[in-house]
C-alpha cells in the first residue's frame, strides 16, 4: 500500500494535476449548478436573442434568448450523468462476462465472442445513431445504447487478462487448494486482470462524452431544451457561418476540456499501474 | 455478413409502430391498412419475413425509402461517390501528416516537432470534429475568407462534371473541366481538414510508438553502424513498422465513415451520411437499414484489403 501511494506522488505531474483541477471543477458544476448559474438553463428570453458576451450574459446568448452560461454549466449534469452510467453499466456487464468467457472455453463462450465480433464491426457512431433513434431519443435510451456498444470493449479486456491468468501457478495453487471456480474467479484472477479495466474505464468516458455530444449534434440524441453541450454546438451551427462564434464555441470548449480530463486521468492511472508506459508528463 | 443482415432485419422489426401505417399517413382507412399489410408481408411469420429480406437484399434490392420514394439502393449508390471521395482524400492527409509528424518527431528527440507533437497526441482525441469543422468555418470562411462557403460539393452555378468515377476531382480532370476542378477542389479543403485534423492525432500516435521502437532497435544501429545515409535508415525502419500502421489506417476507415456523418451533415456534402441523418430525423427506416448494412459491408471491404495489404509489408505473413 505504501509502495503504492509512493508511486501516485512519483507519478503526480503537471498533466495529473491539471486532469484532477478539471475533473474538481466539473464535480462543482454538477453539485452546485443551481447556485453559480446565473440564470435558468431552459427558460428562453427573445426579447434578448443572440446577445455577445457581456456582464450581464458572459458568454452570450442562443437564438431563443437562453443564457449560454448557465447552459454549459447545467449541461455537465447530463452529459456527465449519461457517459458515467454507461461506462459504469458497460463495466457491470462486461467485467463478469470476460471473466466467463476466458475461464470457460466452450461454444457458449465463442458464440459471445461472435456477438461482440459483430458489434464491434460497425462504426460506433453509426451503429449509435441507429440504435438510439430506434429506441427514441430520451436521455435513458442514449446511456443504454452506448453501454450495450461499450460492453464488448471491457469483456474483451478482461478475457485477454484472464487468457493468460488462468495458466498460472497460483491459480493451480488455488485450485489444489479445494477453491471453486466462482471463487478463483473472483477473488484470484479478477483483482489481477482489472489494473487495463480501470484505465479503460476513464478513456471510455471520455469516448462517451464525444458519441452524446456528436449524436445531440445531428439531432439523434437528446432533444431541445435539455442543456447538453452537443446540442449546444449543433444549435450555434448556423449562426457560425454568420460570424456568431459564441453559441457554439463554448460549448465545444466544455467538451474539450471534459474530455482531455479524463484521457489525462487514464494517462495517469496508466503511469502508476504500469511503470513501463510512455506518458506525456 | 449474415450476421450483419440478421441484426439490421431485426433492428428495424423492433421499431414501434406499423409500417403500414408509416407509409399510408393517419389518415389512412383500417382497410387500406389491412391491404397494405397483406401486401407487404407483414402477417406472414416472421422468419418468413426474414427469408424473403434476404432474398430481396441478395438481389439488390434494399427497399424503398419512405422519404424520397426512391429505391434505398439506388439512393445509396448515387451518394456514394461524394462520401468516399472525401474519407480518401482525408486518409490520405491523415496517413501523410500523421507519419511525417510522428517520423520527424522521432528522428529529432526532444526537438519541437516533438513536443508539439506530444501536445498535440493528447489534445487531438478530445476534440469533437464537428466543432473543429465549426471553428474552420468561422475562422477560414467567415473572417479570413480563403476558404470557400460550406455548401455542398461544387459551386452551385456550375454543373458538376461528367460523371466517369463519381470523384469531382478526378472526373474533373479527365474532362479538362478546370472551372469544377478548382470548385470541387476548394470545397473539399474544409471538410478534409477537419477530418485530418482529428484523425491524424491517433495514426500519429501509433506511429510513434512503433517507429520509434524499430528505430532505435539493433539492426538499425547495425545499419548506421555501417555508414548508411540517414534516408535508408528511416525507409527500412518505416517499412519494419507498417503493419499496425495498416491495422489503424484500416480502423480509421470505419471511424472516418461515422465522422463524415458529422461533418457532411454541416458541409451539406449531400453523401451517404448526409443521407443517414435525413433518414434519422425523417424516421425513414429502410434508409437507415440500407445504411448501416452499406456501412457494416464497408468496413469488412477495408479488413480484408488490410489483410492483403499486410502480406505485401510483411512478407512473413501469410493470409
Amino acid at each position: 500500500m505504501k509502495a503504492f501511494f509512493e508511486n501516485v506522488r512519483r507519478h503526480f505531474g503537471l498533466a495529473a494535476g491539471i486532469g484532477f483541477s478539471l475533473l474538481a471543477i466539473q464535480i462543482i458544476a454538477i453539485a452546485l449548478a443551481p447556485y453559480i448559474a446565473p440564470y435558468s438553463p431552459i427558460d428562453a428570453d427573445p426579447l434578448s436573442s443572440l446577445q455577445p458576451p457581456s456582464v450581464a450574459h458572459w458568454f452570450g446568448t442562443d437564438v431563443s434568448g437562453m443564457d449560454i452560461l448557465s447552459r454549459v454549466i447545467y449541461a455537465t449534469r447530463i452529459n456527465l450523468l449519461i457517459s458515467v452510467s454507461s461506462v459504469i453499466a458497460a463495466f457491470i456487464v462486461g467485467v463478469p462476462v470476460g471473466l466467463l468467457i476466458g475461464y470457460y472455453r466452450n461454444i457458449f463462450s465463442n458464440l459471445i465472442m461472435r456477438v461482440f465480433d459483430f458489434i464491434q464491426s460497425f462504426p460506433v457512431f453509426v451503429l449509435g445513431m441507429a440504435l438510439v433513434s430506434v429506441l427514441g431519443q430520451e436521455v435513458w435510451n442514449v446511456a443504454i445504447v452506448l453501454g450495450v456498444l461499450f460492453i464488448p470493449m471491457f469483456a474483451r479486456l478482461i478475457r485477454a487478462e484472464v487468457l493468460s491468468l488462468r495458466e498460472r501457478p497460483f491459480i493451480s495453487a488455488a485450485r489444489c487448494s479445494g477453491a471453486s471456480d466462482l471463487s478463483i474467479m473472483f477473488r484470484h484472477i479478477l483483482p489481477n486482470a482489472l489494473t487495463p479495466v480501470i484505465v479503460q474505464v476513464s478513456i471510455s468516458i471520455g469516448m462517451a462524452i464525444l458519441l452524446t455530444a456528436g449524436l445531440s449534434f445531428i439531432g439523434a440524441g437528446v432533444r431541445m431544451p435539455t442543456p447538453e453541450w452537443g446540442l449546444m454546438v449543433g444549435n450555434g451551427a448556423q449562426q457560425m457561418i454568420l460570424g456568431v462564434w459564441w453559441v457554439a464555441l463554448f460549448p465545444g470548449l466544455a467538451i474539450v476540456f471534459s474530455v482531455l480530463c479524463f484521457a489525462l486521468l487514464g494517462d495517469f492511472a496508466q503511469a502508476v499501474t504500469d511503470p513501463n508506459a510512455e506518458t506525456i508528463s | 455478413m449474415f450476421g450483419v443482415m440478421f441484426a439490421t432485419f431485426f433492428l428495424i422489426r423492433l421499431l414501434p409502430g406499423d409500417p403500414a401505417l408509416l407509409l399510408l399517413g393517419n389518415m389512412a382507412t383500417p382497410e387500406a391498412i389491412v391491404s397494405l399489410r397483406e401486401r407487404l408481408g407483414l402477417n406472414d411469420s416472421i422468419w418468413v419475413q426474414f427469408v424473403r429480406y434476404l432474398d430481396n437484399v441478395a438481389h439488390g434490392d434494399l427497399g424503398t425509402s419512405i422519404f424520397t420514394s426512391n429505391p434505398v439502393l439506388q439512393d445509396l449508390l448515387e451518394r456514394a461517390p461524394a462520401t468516399l471521395e472525401l474519407i480518401c482524400w482525408a486518409m490520405l492527409a491523415t496517413v501523410i501528416i500523421g507519419v511525417a509528424v510522428a517520423v520527424t518527431a522521432v528522428v529529432r528527440r526532444g526537438g519541437a516537432v516533438d513536443r508539439a507533437s506530444r501536445i498535440y497526441g493528447l489534445a487531438a482525441g478530445a476534440i469533437p470534429d464537428f466543432w473543429v469543422a465549426l471553428l474552420l468555418i468561422y475562422f477560414l470562411f467567415y473572417l479570413l475568407g480563403v476558404a470557400p462557403a460550406p455548401f455542398g460539393r461544387i459551386d452551385a452555378l456550375l454543373p458538376p462534371p461528367n460523371r466517369i468515377t463519381g470523384f469531382y476531382i478526378i472526373d474533373s480532370l479527365l474532362t479538362g473541366n478546370w472551372d469544377a476542378f478548382i470548385s470541387s477542389a476548394g470545397r473539399l479543403v474544409l471538410p478534409v481538414l477537419t477530418l485530418t485534423i482529428v484523425n491524424a492525432g491517433a495514426l500519429m500516435k501509433l506511429t510513434r510508438t512503433v517507429f520509434g521502437d524499430v528505430y532505435r532497435s539493433d539492426f538499425i544501429r547495425h545499419a548506421r553502424a555501417s555508414g548508411l545515409p540517414e534516408s535508408v535508415i528511416v525507409r527500412s525502419a518505416l517499412r519494419n513498422s507498417l503493419p499496425p500502421i495498416i491495422t489503424l489506417v484500416g480502423f480509421l476507415f470505419g471511424f472516418l465513415l461515422g465522422a463524415a456523418v458529422l461533418v457532411e451533415t454541416l458541409f451539406a456534402w449531400g453523401g451517404l451520411g448526409q443521407y443517414a441523418v435525413q433518414a434519422v430525423v425523417n424516421s425513414d427506416y429502410p434508409a437507415l437499414q440500407g445504411f448501416v448494412l452499406v456501412a457494416a459491408a464497408f468496413i469488412l471491404l477495408v479488413y480484408m484489403t488490410v489483410d492483403i495489404l499486410y502480406e505485401f509489408a510483411d512478407p512473413r505473413i501469410k493470409v
